[in-house]
């Protein structure tokens, strides 16, 4: 039986000044299922939601609603379609209570604050949601504000909810109780079109997937028929090969490059957050450091870079002492780093591609002649970069916030890669990215360990570390609970150490 | 001291407007920084339509007008077209100040004796004006005076306990939020600036109208920058920004009272002057702990 679909798009396409966003796009949906919509960062996935939320206008084809055709010029229009849309970066006022944020728009006149508190309160806690509904959006976790963005669809009674990424943010308890909730919501009939890059999501929540890959749909798969080794040809185009990790251990009789002697810092309260730290890494060696996020990890990178000094505790770069060194000092040492938050401390979103490879070479004259910045030089330069690590821009007087986020990695990635010439230090570098992008990043380690550089890989995805690390140590508390050879270990016992607990027999 | 704290709530008429109207509008997200400018305009069309009528209502009236035009003009630029507030303002107080001077000229060429208007009469409120003490101080004052008073709790109630106090503060922390919710932000924040020039236009109108009974181009004096201060100062609260005019009021009726009574010429007077100046900037270093509106002074566009 053929059954009508709620929400149909025929044939949109959506151009930026000269960019294709998407191309003859064409999808359906039917009430009461899960569609997953599938693609790398930049596939138009977002693109096409947007125009079907009213947040931008499509240049050709047709929308229709209940098999009518409607015409979606404003969020406003949508909701009163029934489709509400969450977005990728939430729209909260995070001065505001969750109840402020979700009656914004939605009344007139004098705001009887307190009734709508627990009316807005009872709704929550028919979902489940566990999330106060009173207390201001900034003092809420992310998961939590998701929670009060969802709501905002719910109290409109929306029956088509799109939700763009919604698991980047999300820790993995937060992003179970999320699908736990997708899967009730549809049992009543409603609809999700969930957005995402991430296999597993797919293949746990879809009831259908449509693929999209350079603004074009390539392919669709029923639930019966979702094959994750299938879905990712698709969704890259080409076959991804994993960078071959050498178990030799040649590493072990290379010298020392980085020493850390048993560092410890405080923070302003004198609250402990570093406490003994001490490991070694030796050229040709990846060291990993595997941990739940925030058990000091980042504050560990900026000990180790120069931007905070540690209380007690030194720490040896090529048998030198460089504790007390400066920033600069490290930099044109050999260190390179690729932070956590690259639009927090290594881009200047801005500034052009070129702007951004000259930024951490300012004073070394690489680049520049008396003064006078060596425009050519630079730019070829960055040209180059961009060839090599196939970097998704026009040239490089591109401005690097106009980038996706794994082509920002990119562009970070080569140049700390030339400025770290002894040492890389790589703090969860492939969070949020998608599969080509990481997969970029991973043979750049392999090759950089080759050519004898000593890697620090600080992460929390436990297939990653075991992929490239030779040896693995784990974070809990701002302290190393152990350090193991690469298969002392299994995903259980790392799992575990990683909560702060030590299995028995290690 | 009757008179001394008569004054502090005089001068500190003005300077409420001033601050509640930046409020209004900062908290949606636009600095007015063409408040100065506003003021003045408020100053003169309130005295060329008291002067040309001899009314006082009509007066204020065109001074709301005048205010209210100067800040459409301000809103189109910043908000429509979406430019950068100080630059316009800067540039809407100078074309201020050049067309009052101006037309002030080709109204009343340059008369021998200075042009006189009288000024707002002093309303006693029954009962409540008798109260020795307060009853000077507070109830016999003029109608605009009486207009702030009120215009207090107005806002506070408007700002925080309406749907359109919402929309407002939601503008001026996440625009986007508010766009999304299918509020146009563009006209929101249009209209909030209207409203914050015909406050401006009133409290302009009060130096010439209230207290002066004259027009001279410096009578504002950077007063309404001072309002502009003490919008930060009074963390964008209607009842914050109440102290803020409260303090400035004194030290502005201090300022007078000392040039009035000092006949000795040792204690420089223009030290005495700067008086409320100084103490912006002193408050304004002193404040921390601010909660400034997230997107103060950016300009709300729209991607398509």
């Amino acid at each position: 039986m053929e059954r009508t679909p709620i929400v149909e798009l025929r044939h949109i396409s959506k151009y930026f000044a000269k960019v294709v966003a998407n191309k003859d796009v064409s999808l359906k949906v039917f009430p009461g299922e899960v569609l997953a919509l599938l693609g790398e960062n930049g596939a138009g996935k977002s693109t096409i939601m947007k125009i079907l939320y009213g947040l931008y206008k499509h240049d050709d084809g047709e929308i229709l609603i209940h098999s009518k055709k409607a015409d979606i010029r404003s969020p406003m229009d949508a909701k009163k379609s029934g489709i509400a849309m969450v977005q990728q970066h939430f729209s909260l006022v995070s001065t505001h209570t969750g109840t402020e944020n979700i009656i914004l728009g939605n009344t007139k006149g004098y705001i009887p604050i307190s009734a709508y508190n627990s009316k807005i309160q009872k709704l929550a806690n028919e979902y489940g949601f566990d999330v106060p509904v009173d207390v201001k959006i900034e003092k809420l976790a992310v998961g939590q504000q998701q929670k009060i963005e969802i709501l905002k669809a719910l109290y409109l009674n929306v029956n088509i909810l799109i939700l763009d990424e919604p698991t980047a943010v999300l820790t993995p308890q937060e992003s179970e109780t999320l699908m736990a909730f997708i899967k009730s919501y549809v049992k009543k009939g409603n609809s999700v079109i969930f957005i995402t890059h991430k296999l597993k999501e797919v293949m746990e929540v879809a009831s259908r997937v449509v693929v999209m890959r350079n603004g074009i749909v390539v392919g669709e798969r029923q639930r019966e028929e979702l094959e994750e080794h299938d879905l990712a040809k698709l969704m890259i185009g080409e076959e991804i090969v994993a960078p071959v990790r050498d178990s030799s251990n040649r590493w072990e009789k290379l010298p020392t490059i980085l020493e850390v002697d048993n560092i410890s810092l405080h923070d302003s309260k004198n609250t402990p957050i570093l406490t003994d730290i001490s490991f070694n890494i030796h050229a040709s060696e990846i060291y990993g450091i595997a941990g739940v996020s925030g058990n000091g990890q980042d504050e560990l990178c900026d000990v180790l870079c120069g931007l905070k000094k540690p209380d007690r505790g030194k720490i040896y770069f090529k048998d030198k002492d460089i504790t007390d060194s400066s920033i600069l000092e490290h930099n044109l040492s050999g260190l390179g780093y690729v932070p956590l938050d690259r639009l927090r401390d290594a881009i200047i979103p801005g500034m052009t591609l070129s702007e951004n490879m000259l930024l951490k070479n300012s004073f070394s004259g690489k680049w520049s002649n008396k003064g006078f910045i060596k425009k050519i030089e630079l730019n070829n330069y960055t040209s180059d970069m961009i060839e090599k690590h196939r970097i998704k821009a026009t040239g490089p007087a591109d401005l690097s916030g106009g980038l996706s986020g794994g082509n920002q990695q990119k562009l970070v990635l080569g140049r700390e890669v030339d400025i770290g010439t002894s040492l890389l230090i790589f703090n969860q570098p492939t969070r949020g990215l998608d599969m080509g992008a990481v997969d970029r990043i991973h043979h750049v380690m392999m090759e950089e360990k080759e050519r004898g550089k000593a890697i620090l890989l600080i992460s929390t995805e436990i297939t990653e570390l075991f992929e490239m690390c030779d040896v693995i140590s784990v974070m809990y508390r701002g302290k190393i609970l152990g350090e193991y050879r690469n298969g002392e270990l299994n995903t259980d016992n790392l799992g575990l150490l990683m909560a702060g607990i030590r299995p028995e027999g290690l | 001291m009757t008179n001394l704290l008569y004054r502090t709530i005089l001068m500190s008429t003005p300077l409420l407007l001033g601050s509640v109207a930046e409020v209004f509008s900062e908290r949606c997200g636009v600095m007015v920084c063409a408040i100065e400018g506003i003021f003045l305009i408020g100053a003169w069309g309130g005295f060329v339509g008291t002067y040309l009528t001899h009314n006082a209502f009509i007066g204020i009236m065109l001074a709301i007008l005048c205010g209210t035009a100067l800040s459409a003009l301000y809103a189109f630029v910043t908000v429509t077209l979406g430019q950068q507030q100080v630059v316009t303002g800067t540039a809407l107080n100078i074309l201020a100040a050049g067309f009052c001077a101006f037309f002030q000229r080709v109204i009343f060429g340059v008369p021998t004796s200075p042009l006189v208007i009288d000024t707002l009469p002093i309303l006693r409120i029954p009962i409540l004006s008798n109260i020795p003490f307060i009853g000077t101080i507070l109830f016999s004052q003029n109608i605009i005076t009486y207009l702030a008073y009120l215009l207090i709790p107005l806002s506070y109630y408007v700002l925080f306990k309406t749907s359109l106090g919402l929309k407002i503060r939601s503008a001026g922390e996440n625009p986007v939020a508010v766009d999304t919710a299918g509020i146009n932000v563009t006209k929101l924040r249009f209209l909030t600036v209207l409203v914050a020039g015909s406050l401006g236009g009133l409290a302009g109108s009060f130096y010439t109208i209230g207290y002066v009974g004259m027009f001279t181009t410096n009578i504002i004096g950077g007063r309404g920058w001072i309002a502009f201060a003490i919008c930060f100062l009074g963390n964008w609260t209607p009842y914050g920004v109440l102290f803020g005019t409260l303090a400035f009021g004194l030290a502005d009726a201090l300022s007078i009272y000392i040039q009035a009574v000092s006949t000795s010429s040792y204690f420089p007077r223009e030290i005495v002057i700067a008086l409320p100046y100084a103490l912006t900037i002193i408050l304004t270093v002193m404040r921390s702990n601010l909660r400034v509106p997230a997107v103060l002074g950016i300009p709300y566009k729209k991607d398509n």
